[in-house]
Formats: C-alpha cells, sequence, structure tokens
C-alpha cells in the first residue's frame, strides 16, 4: 500500500524567526525574486484589475469615484479588515463581527437624538458603543482562552449573542439617527474626503503601528507561526490572544460607529454581510488562515481589491446574474496567484 | 415563493413595537397552558410566523395580539427560525395539546410545508389560513370546510405601481436606475417584472442599469455610490424593490446633496421611507400591512369555527387571492401617519373580505 503521507519537519528555526521577520515556517527556500512576487501578487492583481478597469470604463479613475466609488466604500470594510487581520495572523477566526457591529450601531443610534426615544447624549453614544464593543471582543478572548473554547466557536456564540441583544431591544424595527454631529462623523469632508475615509486612514496607519512597533505585533506572528515555540520562548500567549479579541472588537466599534452614521440609522440587519467581505479581503490580501504570514497593509490590498470589483462591476454595467460568479473566480484568482506553494504545508 | 414574507419588510410603527416587545414573552408560555377541552371553551389562538427579528413577522405579531386582546382570547406565536421541521412539528404539538380546539394563521416557512399543516388541520378540525407559500395544486377547496383561504400579495402590480408613481415625478422622461433584491428570490423577480411592464408603457423613460443588493440598505448604498459616479444627472429617479434599499440609496444621494432632487420610490412601508415620503425625498411606498394580516387570518379561523360563515360556501375569489396593498404617496402621507403609525389602527376585522383584489395566477 502507499505509504503515509511525509510530513515535513519545521525546522525550529524558522519557526522562531516568526518572531524577528514575520516571515517565518515553512520548508525549503525559493529564490528571494520568487519570494518577492509571491509577496507582491495580492498588489499586482489589485494592479491589474485597476488598469482593466479603467480600460474598460473611463469614469474608473475619475476622482469623484476614487473619492466616493472606492476610498469611501472602502473605509468600513477596511477597518473590519484590520481587527480580523491580527486574529487571522495568530490562525484563529473572528466570526462575531456581525453581532458585535449591530450592538454598535443600534447603541449610537439609541443614544443619539433618534426617532425613538428622547435620549440626545451626542458623543457619549459613539464612545459608549466603542466601549460596548471593546468589551464584547474582550469577552470572545476571555471566553476563548479562558475555557479553552476554539476561537470558531466562541465566537460563533458572541456573533449570536450580539444578534441576540440587537433582536431583544430593536424587535426587529430600524432606529433612525437623527444628531447631525453624529451623520458628520462619516460625511463631513475635509479636504475632499469624507470624514469616513479619515478615519479608516487613522486606523489602518494605528493597526500597522500595532503590528510594526508593539511587542503585541510580534507576539501575534509568533502565535501564528507556531504557538507551542512561543510560549517555550517565552510569548505570554494567554494575554497576547485574549488582547487580539479586543482589538477586533475596539475596531468592530469604529466600524460600527461609521456605519450608523453612513446609513443614518442602525436594525439587526446592519451587518448582514459583513463577515464574508471582511474575510474575503483579508485572504485576498495574503495573509494566511493558517497564520503567521501576512499583515495589515495586505489587508489593505486585499479590501481595495474587493471593494474595485464591486465597484467596477457597477461601473461596466455587469449583469447582477453574473456577479457572483465573477466576484468568485476572481477570488480564486488572487488566493491562487498569492498563495505560497513553497511552503509545503497541509493544505485544509 | 419562499422567502417572499421575509423581503416584505414591514411598516414599522413605534407604539405597535412597543406593544409587541410588552409581549415577547407570550410565545414562551405556551407550555404552561392547560390542555384544552373541546367543550365550550373558546378556541385558542395560534399564529405561526418565521421569527421576531425582523420588522415585518414583529409587526404581525402585535397585529394578531391586538385581535385576541380584542375578543379575550388566549394566543400563542410559534417560530419557525426558518426550520421548516420545526415549524411543523410545532404546530403538531399545538394540536394535540388543544386537542384541535384551535385556530391557526400560519406563513409557512417553505412552499412544501403548507401540505403537512393543513392535512394536520384538515384532520384534527382546526381552521387555518395560510400566507405567501403554498404548492400550486393545494388548494382550499379539497379541504373543506377547515382550509378558509390562502392569500399573497401580488408583487408584480406593486413593482409596477411605484414605477408608475416614479415615472410621473420625473416628468414621465429621463433616465433611472433600479435596485433588486437577492436575484433569485420570486419576490424580487416579480417586483422586477412589474416594474419593466410600467417600463414598457413610457417610451420617454430609459432605465440605465439594474442591480441587485440582497434586499440590504448598506449594499444599495454602495451601488448608488458607483452609480452617481458613473451616470452622474443623468439619473433622475431610483426604483427599489424595497424601503430598506430604498432609503440606503437616499443616503448616497443624500452624501452628494441629491437627497429630494432625485425621487425614490420601495416597497414595505417601512418607517424610514414613510417619513422619507413626508420628507419629499420618497414618492411612494407600498406595504402589505401585516398588522392587518396578523388580525384578520385569526379573524377567518375564529368566524368559521363559531359558525358565523361557511367556507365551503364562499366563492373561490375569497378562498385564494392576492390582497389589496396600502399605498402611501405625499397624498396620504399625513393621515397615514396619524392613524397608522402614532396610535393603534383601527382595523374592523369581522369584514373579512374587504381586501381581495384579484385572484392569484400561478406561472
Amino acid at each position: 500500500m502507499d505509504s503515509p503521507p511525509q510530513m515535513p519537519e519545521l525546522p525550529a528555526r524558522a519557526r522562531v524567526s516568526a518572531l524577528t521577520t514575520g516571515d517565518g515556517r515553512g520548508a525549503g527556500r525559493p529564490s528571494w525574486l520568487k519570494r518577492r512576487l509571491a509577496g507582491m501578487a495580492p498588489l499586482l492583481v489589485l494592479v491589474a484589475l485597476c488598469i482593466l478597469l479603467g480600460i474598460l470604463s473611463p469614469s474608473f479613475f475619475s476622482f469623484r469615484n476614487l473619492v466616493w466609488g472606492v476610498a469611501n466604500q472602502a473605509a468600513i470594510p477596511l477597518i473590519l479588515a484590520m481587527g480580523a487581520t491580527f486574529v487571522i495572523l495568530m490562525g484563529s477566526i473572528d466570526l462575531s463581527i456581525e453581532g458585535i457591529l449591530c450592538v454598535g450601531a443600534m447603541i449610537v443610534a439609541l443614544l443619539c437624538a433618534n426617532d425613538t426615544n428622547t435620549n440626545n447624549f451626542g458623543w457619549l453614544g459613539p464612545l459608549f458603543a466603542l466601549l460596548a464593543c471593546t468589551a464584547l471582543g474582550l469577552v470572545s478572548g476571555l471566553v476563548h482562552v479562558g475555557l479553552r473554547i476554539p476561537s470558531f466557536m466562541a465566537t460563533l456564540g458572541m456573533w449570536f449573542v450580539g444578534l441576540g441583544i440587537g433582536t431583544v431591544i430593536l424587535g426587529g424595527t430600524a432606529v433612525r439617527v437623527l444628531d447631525p454631529r453624529v451623520r458628520a462623523m462619516a460625511f463631513l469632508r475635509i479636504g475632499y474626503f469624507p470624514m469616513a475615509v479619515w478615519v479608516a486612514a487613522a486606523v489602518f496607519v494605528l493597526a500597522l503601528l500595532i503590528e510594526r512597533r508593539t511587542r503585541f505585533g510580534r507576539y501575534v506572528y509568533a502565535i501564528g507561526g507556531g504557538e507551542d515555540i512561543a510560549k517555550l520562548s517565552g510569548v505570554p500567549v494567554a494575554r497576547t490572544r485574549i488582547l487580539a479579541f479586543t482589538l477586533a472588537g475596539f475596531f468592530t466599534g469604529i466600524a460600527a460607529v461609521l456605519a450608523s452614521a453612513q446609513l443614518g440609522q442602525a436594525n439587526t440587519t446592519i451587518a448582514d454581510g459583513r463577515l464574508f467581505m471582511t474575510i474575503t479581503a483579508v485572504v485576498v490580501g495574503g495573509t494566511a488562515l493558517t497564520g503567521g504570514w501576512g499583515g495589515v497593509v495586505n489587508s489593505l490590498v486585499g479590501t481595495l481589491t474587493v471593494v474595485v470589483l464591486a465597484n467596477g462591476m457597477v461601473l461596466l454595467g455587469i449583469s447582477p446574474y453574473v456577479h457572483e460568479t465573477v466576484q468568485g473566480l476572481m477570488i480564486i484568482a488572487a488566493v491562487a496567484l498569492s498563495v505560497r506553494r513553497g511552503a509545503r504545508l497541509v493544505i485544509k | 415563493m419562499a422567502i417572499d414574507h421575509e423581503m416584505f419588510r414591514a411598516a414599522v410603527h413605534r407604539r405597535r413595537f412597543l406593544a409587541g416587545t410588552a409581549a415577547l414573552g407570550a410565545g414562551v408560555a405556551a407550555g404552561a397552558l392547560p390542555r384544552y377541552a373541546r367543550a365550550d371553551s373558546p378556541p385558542m389562538l395560534v399564529t405561526s410566523i418565521r421569527s421576531l427579528s425582523n420588522p415585518y413577522h414583529a409587526v404581525w405579531k402585535v397585529g394578531a395580539d391586538a385581535f385576541a386582546k380584542q375578543t379575550g382570547l388566549a394566543h400563542v406565536t410559534l417560530v419557525t427560525e426558518g426550520n421548516s421541521e420545526k415549524g411543523i412539528s410545532d404546530i403538531n404539538a399545538m394540536i394535540a395539546k388543544t386537542n384541535g380546539h384551535m385556530v391557526l394563521n400560519v406563513d409557512p416557512n417553505n412552499t412544501p410545508d403548507a401540505r403537512p399543516i393543513v392535512e394536520a388541520c384538515a384532520k384534527a378540525g382546526v381552521y387555518v389560513v395560510t400566507w405567501w407559500n403554498k404548492p400550486a395544486d393545494l388548494h382550499p377547496w379539497n379541504f373543506n370546510p377547515h382550509y378558509i383561504s390562502h392569500i399573497e400579495f401580488d408583487g408584480a402590480s406593486s413593482g409596477a405601481y411605484i414605477a408608475d408613481e416614479l415615472f410621473k415625478a420625473m416628468g414621465n422622461e429621463g433616465g433611472f436606475v433600479a435596485i433588486g433584491g437577492i436575484i433569485s428570490d420570486s419576490a424580487s423577480i416579480d417586483r422586477r417584472r412589474g416594474m419593466l411592464a410600467a417600463l414598457k408603457k413610457n417610451p420617454n423613460i430609459s432605465l440605465l442599469d439594474w442591480q441587485t443588493a440582497d434586499w440590504q440598505s448598506q449594499k444599495a448604498f454602495d451601488i448608488m455610490s458607483s452609480w452617481l459616479t458613473r451616470f452622474g444627472p443623468k439619473i433622475k429617479g431610483v426604483w427599489a424593490a424595497n424601503d430598506d434599499m430604498g432609503t440606503g440609496a437616499l443616503e448616497a444621494l443624500r452624501s452628494q446633496g441629491l437627497a429630494g432632487q432625485v425621487p425614490v420610490v420601495g416597497i414595505d412601508g417601512i418607517k424610514a421611507a414613510v417619513e422619507a415620503v413626508k420628507a419629499g425625498e420618497f414618492v411612494c411606498t407600498v406595504t402589505s400591512d401585516p398588522y392587518w394580516q396578523g388580525g384578520i387570518g385569526l379573524s377567518m379561523g375564529l368566524e368559521a369555527s363559531q359558525g358565523k360563515f361557511d367556507p365551503a360556501k364562499e366563492p373561490r375569489i375569497h378562498r385564494e387571492f392576492n390582497a389589496t396593498t396600502v399605498k402611501i404617496t405625499r397624498a396620504n402621507v399625513d393621515t397615514y401617519i396619524k392613524t397608522e403609525v402614532d396610535s393603534h389602527p383601527q382595523i374592523d376585522w369581522t369584514n373579512l373580505w374587504n381586501r381581495v383584489a384579484s385572484p392569484i395566477s400561478y406561472s
């Protein structure tokens, strides 16, 4: 009979090197050029897509489209992807995005001037929403680490807890945001760009600093590269994991504030479809679901790819009947180009 | 017609909702109810719907509770949560518990579900009304007298009606964009068919593009933003297959300072849309009035079980029909808000057939 599949032994050195380079495990050493190309593949896909759309549709590169069609539409997905990136880098997954976003948007709408109650707390609404979302992220992390429940199940539970809270409080109704200050958080224009884009840019810079300049950022890669080794090396695994989920909750809170400000309302379905879009963006950007490889820059590229694709299909007037097929093919193509085949890992 | 009703997002009214939350626990109480004797006691009122987290069914339940309160009868709401098995077995359990001494108003989770539900009811002597979903070859008159009626709403005529109103607001010329729901939903397909039929009658109107936003506000917002950069001022109107998407498109227009200048139409009569009609940003919206649906189905069952009418003797148009929708335009929006939003609607539950519109056609 066949011999059992050979499992490549991972040299411990390669794993630990994740601590310093963020480019850890994998057997064999592909040439420098090959590695650089594989790393650049998501960006190349994005550039090629933009050029293609620019040729096919003259309005794609118009300033107005780049601001309102691309940048503004990418703002919320980018912020969500920033939070998801750290979790995925650890090799975990955060499914609670839609539930937490729903709770955050609901808190914003119910605390600021709205059409359902007489509250008018202005800035306190978004602040409380941020706190609540961060707290929910913290709970996800505590449940995951403390009770040793896989992140998949812990955050799946938190997703439904969030939606449940939304359902009980909103009962299926929509609450409209009437406070112009809250609406301005999405629409106020500063130098051609709406506020949402500036917020997203700030969040991106923050995430980049966390990834590149903090110990936490290094630890995340170490855990994703190999948790056992990281633990032996003295990485505070439990604390890092909890912090990563808390951070994801915080970023989801920012997205929740922007979502309610942008749509001017909150309801239980406000976050529908966000989870899939976020994980797609992270993966298309080249961050490995197995952890240890990728980063927030990858997620920026991935988010832009997904948003440009959606924008392009509307600009080209592609029939909705083929949208999903085109989207699916693009995702497979983007991931196929960026996957690191040099690393002979098990493909799950 | 599986997902029709869920998408037929409803008029959401503040007081109805408040009353609804107060009664949320009612479903849970079902287990504690005593076994009903068949004798002289009045029948139990039973509602079976999809969930309480969508506005449509939330208002449905409020209407059903209002009817129950008026009649002073016990009312139980069963929720399928999108699970056909659960829906059917909950109904069977309730039939067993009440010994068949109940009336049922049901929005079957899926088309095939209607048959086992109706058969179980007919066998136990339960009067039943179904909405939206049933197989084309299942007819109330084959289960006399217990299967009273099957009621739907004609998506094509709603789609055509709001399109006509939109075209009028556009001065019967220029281009418009249309946003559909989930592409394979029959509600989405029917409403679009109606819109296209209305378009055919207006040669000076052109459809710039049609895209689908899966019934979601956020997706409609994004699509509308892209359309605005693609077509710019060529867009003279927006047709949306539901209000949630219509309000999403409206917010995209607002971000460009175009709210109120480009007319928008939608379906469902959600509160945001009704207020947009009042503000002059929406031209009109249409609702199936789930409050009425929740009460009238129970009323039919109760009157039949009390012998006030014999379903078997009703004409076929009363047994299987499309009901009329409530249309909200600038002309009646003030009255609508006063009577339907700011106070409980006054409905004559004994007038069973005043909303019969047209026979259901099976394609």
